[in-house]
């Protein structure tokens, strides 16, 4: 009882019981029940070893000379994160991001050791420290190792100390080497960044120097991946695939030149031969983006696994600059996690704090106005207006409440943080922007529009009536669900009034968020929906047709009744990207594998007029059919390896609920109807 | 533009109905009535009405369409048609083409490529104007023989067999496309008379494709009977397209 009681009193130390039940569910996901209730009695344990001290530097000194080394992982690299090692805290960790790697490529430890006397260059002298103690451990540790590799692993280790990044697998393996570290010290979905860009001096000086072929870069890059996808399930947010794992590949450059090389190929034929959900590529396109390249890329994604994603830099860039931006940043932009713009090493970025929920404000305003005083849709709108600044108020004081640690380790990687002599989440950086993901825009607009129609124009219900029908579910009754599903005028289609309509009310909630500021800084937002699930669940029937607590649109797209690729296309090219709404903004759309190998020139000819034409923000695709989708949910055996793009990742089908199954099968079917 | 035409479905992002991504645009109405027509719904020149049992709904097959209204739905994919653009198909969209005629002149000003998808079972002087607008013609070879044309599609191979003259007199033959639905009745067992047409023709392509029962739920809407074919064998399609090869510079199976 004792014990019992002990064991309670730890698990509800710190009030850290979701952390807990989360990393449970994480555990649970991978090992099963009964290696999860031992891991997770083992941490508790310890965790004392890495118990948090005030100095967040001191606490990620310790848990570097702390990490174990039991799974760590090697194949042309070394690679390790200790799982049982977490960091716990009441105040939050930086996370979805993507670091300035070039940093610690050009630099070498001793060069990154601050001279001035301050808490900051204390602090960062301490992790450098632990970083040194780490790389000895680390050393240590393989020289044991029966591996033929071994001389060369630990030369391009102990590199890190005292020199810079010299050749191309070196370069590879320091990024490995940080990269694991930021894992290790409770950073979620870390991307690569500009990898192709990063990497090439090394691998043009390699190859020239005729250090390494290009067959063993290829090999090096295989490996890279590989190695980068161990610890999947760690690394997963809050589904399996989740991790955040981005690669950022090509881009135009200042003067703007598309920047493609050797290794943009590579990364993408790499990624395609090995086939995992991830990592994941972003393709910057643009419209002089080489044929072969874009060949590629659609090569890569008829294979089903989701990547690479294009974001297109002649509309992203010009956005980021209107946004405040400087030129040369914007250029050099990199993402989040999934496609939010963001500029590595150079402020505290943090893109997907939270989700506004469109259905939210427009519930509360059913909920609460006298619905048969509303005259006409403009009024409605107005009267909806009044709960969007109300919920955006709301939100952006719950997150200015949010408590941040201290981020030595991170602070590193920006530049700002020396010349300021203070912590990224002190100095914040040149860019102090943060951003917020939407949800169910979509479901917004196609309840208006179904009330235009049924209320306003064919008086078949007073608004109050209709609300009732919603409120009971709209009684279960197919027909009425059908009939509101199948207005023809819906999101997605490239009809004027919906696309005023969708402007209008995305225009609203940006105005909203521009008059209010997150951690001092401006905040943007963007169509792109992923939470089309998770936030769903709570909200009740809407008048698109949708019942109580299913999904909301799955961000730019609509499948209904297989709407043809080029409305789609179209209407996104005619959304407002204006003013803060950049933060990601993606089409996302499916195709099935037959129409798209039957019709493939065609259909790459279809991506090339769009990307010239400026039709897209940012786009994915996932290439699958209804059939395949539906035998895997039957029998998951016979399909381990079927992949499918989910929000803004790539994930092993067979690790979704079923609730994402059914999504992508629904998704699939309305698709395929277009093209039957 | 005050005419109007009963047009059954425009469909976008059509990427095989010529080059390129079209519009295609199916007009209600035809010549003919080939047993194994995927798209009864074409045939007759009315709006139908029907009741879909399955989902308890009611529905229509066709609606009167201005020329302004199909001018403003298929430029709307105007910035795709790089190579592509619109194709006219049916039903038989010949045989309405004077109502459509300024349709026609407008998406000519504005250099947009355009198709018909045709039997050409029509009058000579209906193909003829459409010509003068086409950038590709789509022909449809179905039965090489008097009686069965008679019997079977219910017209005149004459009428058709005169028109082909014509064509590939007066248009260029890179330009046309034949497309033949191969059936083992008609096609198979005369396959030396298809032969000979496309040997002497030489048109820029040949699309094969087998016949398919995909238009079944279409004919029970419309309360109607689909007849069933024996599927033609693969290796029997296969002959058939290698002995067309040898003849001209594509076959295709295309469906």
């Amino acid at each position: 009882m004792k014990l019992l009681k002990k064991f309670l009193k730890l698990f509800l130390k710190d009030n850290r019981v979701i952390s807990r039940l989360v990393k449970f569910y994480r555990y649970n996901r991978s090992f099963g029940i009964f290696k999860t209730i031992f891991y997770m009695i083992s941490d508790l344990f310890l965790r004392y070893r890495v118990k948090n001290n005030k100095n967040q530097a001191y606490n990620t000194a310790r848990m570097l000379g702390q990490i174990g080394f039991k799974n760590s992982k090697i194949n042309s690299f070394f690679y390790n994160i200790d799982t049982h090692k977490v960091f716990y805290s009441k105040k939050r960790y930086l996370e979805n991001f993507t670091v300035d790697y070039s940093v610690i490529l050009e630099s070498s430890l001793e060069e990154l050791k601050p001279k001035s006397g301050s808490q900051y260059s204390d602090d960062k002298n301490v992790v450098i420290e632990g970083i040194n103690s780490y790389i000895d451990h680390t050393v240590n540790y393989i020289l044991k190792l029966n591996i033929d590799n071994k001389e060369v692993i630990i030369k391009n280790i102990l590199s890190i100390k005292d020199s810079k990044a010299v050749h191309f697998d070196e370069a590879l393996q320091r990024i490995l080497f940080f990269n694991q570290i930021m894992w290790q010290t409770g950073h979620m979905l870390v991307g690569l960044g500009r990898l192709d860009k990063i990497l090439a001096k090394y691998y043009y000086d390699d190859i020239e120097n005729k250090y390494i072929t290009q067959e063993e870069a290829s090999k090096y890059i295989k490996d890279f991946l590989c190695i980068l996808h161990e610890y999947f399930w760690y690394k997963s947010n809050t589904l399996l695939g989740d991790t955040g794992q981005i690669i950022v590949l090509g881009g135009k450059d200042e003067k703007g030149n598309y920047l493609v090389n050797d290794l943009t190929y590579m990364f993408i034929n790499e990624l395609k031969k090995i086939h995992y959900p991830d990592p994941k590529i972003l393709l910057r396109v643009s419209r002089d983006i080489p044929k072969a390249l874009l060949d590629a890329s659609v090569d890569c994604i008829k294979t089903g696994i989701g990547s690479p994603l294009f974001a297109n830099d002649d509309l992203i860039i010009n956005r980021m600059i209107e946004f405040g931006y400087d030129k040369d940043d914007a250029y050099n932009y990199s993402v989040s996690a999934c496609w939010e713009p963001l500029v590595p090493g150079k402020g505290v970025e943090q893109n997907n704090l939270e989700t506004l929920v469109f259905m939210e404000p427009f519930n509360r305003m059913l909920n609460n106005e006298e619905l048969d005083s509303i005259k006409n849709i403009d009024d409605l709108i107005t009267r909806y207006d009044k709960y969007i600044v109300e919920y955006v108020k709301e939100m952006a004081d719950m997150i200015n409440n949010w408590e941040y640690e201290k981020e030595p380790y991170v602070s590193i990687f920006v530049s700002d943080c020396d010349k300021l002599n203070e912590d990224i989440i002190d100095c914040r950086g040149k860019y102090n922007y943060c951003g917020l993901t939407t949800v169910s825009l979509g479901n917004v607009v196609n309840s208006i529009l179904n009330i235009d129609k049924y209320v306003f124009r064919d008086n078949k219900y007073t608004l109050k009536e209709f609300n009732e029908l919603r409120n009971n579910n709209f009684n279960n009754d197919n027909h009425i669900l059908n009939d509101l599903k199948n207005n023809s005028k819906r999101y997605g289609l490239d009809d004027e009034e919906v696309l005023n309509l969708s402007n209008r009310i995305m225009n609203m909630m940006s105005k909203s968020i521009s008059n209010n500021l997150i951690k001092g800084g401006k905040v943007k937002i963007g169509y792109s929906a992923p939470s089309y699930i998770t936030h769903s669940v709570n909200q009740y029937a809407s008048f698109d047709g949708r019942k109580n607590g299913e999904p909301f649109i799955v961000h730019i797209s609509s499948d209904i009744n297989g709407l043809p690729y080029t409305s789609l296309f179209n209407f996104a090219s005619q959304l407002d990207y204006s003013s803060n709404k950049i933060n990601g903004n993606v089409i996302d759309f499916i195709v099935n594998p037959s129409f798209l190998e039957c019709n493939y020139d065609k259909f790459i000819d279809f991506l090339r007029i769009s990307i010239s034409n400026n039709l897209f923000y940012e786009m994915q695709m996932n290439v699958v059919s209804s059939k395949i989708l539906i035998a895997a949910k039957k029998n998951p055996k016979l399909y381990p390896n079927l992949i499918v793009r989910v929000w803004g990742f790539s994930a092993y089908f067979n690790d979704l609920p079923e609730s994402y199954k059914d999504v992508l099968i629904l998704r699939a079917q309305e698709s395929e109807k277009g093209y039957e | 533009m005050s005419s109007k035409v009963i047009v059954s479905n425009i469909q976008r992002f059509s990427l095989t109905d010529g080059e390129g991504i079209r519009t295609t645009v199916f007009l209600k109405g035809c010549s003919l009535k080939c047993p194994w027509c995927a798209n009864p719904e074409n045939i007759n020149h009315s709006i139908e009405r029907y009741h879909d049992a399955d989902n308890n709904k009611d529905g229509v097959f066709g609606r009167e369409m201005t020329i302004d209204e199909i001018y403003s739905e298929v430029v709307k994919d105007k910035v795709y048609y790089d190579n592509g653009g619109v194709t006219f198909s049916g039903g038989e969209p010949l045989l309405w083409i004077n109502e459509y005629e300024e349709l026609l002149k407008r998406l000519k000003d504005e250099n947009i490529n355009i198709c018909f998808e045709t039997s050409l079972f029509v009058k000579k002087e209906y193909m003829e104007l459409a010509l003068k607008y086409a950038d590709s013609m789509i022909v449809d070879l179905k039965i090489l023989d008097s009686d069965l044309t008679k019997n079977v599609l219910m017209n005149n191979l004459s009428l058709y067999l005169d028109n082909i003259e014509t064509l590939f007199k007066i248009f260029d033959p890179s330009k046309i496309v034949i497309r033949i639905p191969v059936s083992n009745e008609y096609v198979i067992s005369n396959s030396d008379k298809y032969v000979d047409f496309i040997k002497k023709y030489t048109p820029k392509r040949v699309e094969l494709f087998k016949l398919h029962n995909l238009g079944e739920k279409k004919y029970l809407l419309l309360g109607l009977k689909m007849n069933k074919y024996e599927e033609v064998s693969d290796s029997d399609l296969d002959d058939f397209k290698n002995k067309l090869e040898s003849v001209c510079e594509t076959a295709l199976l295309k469906f």
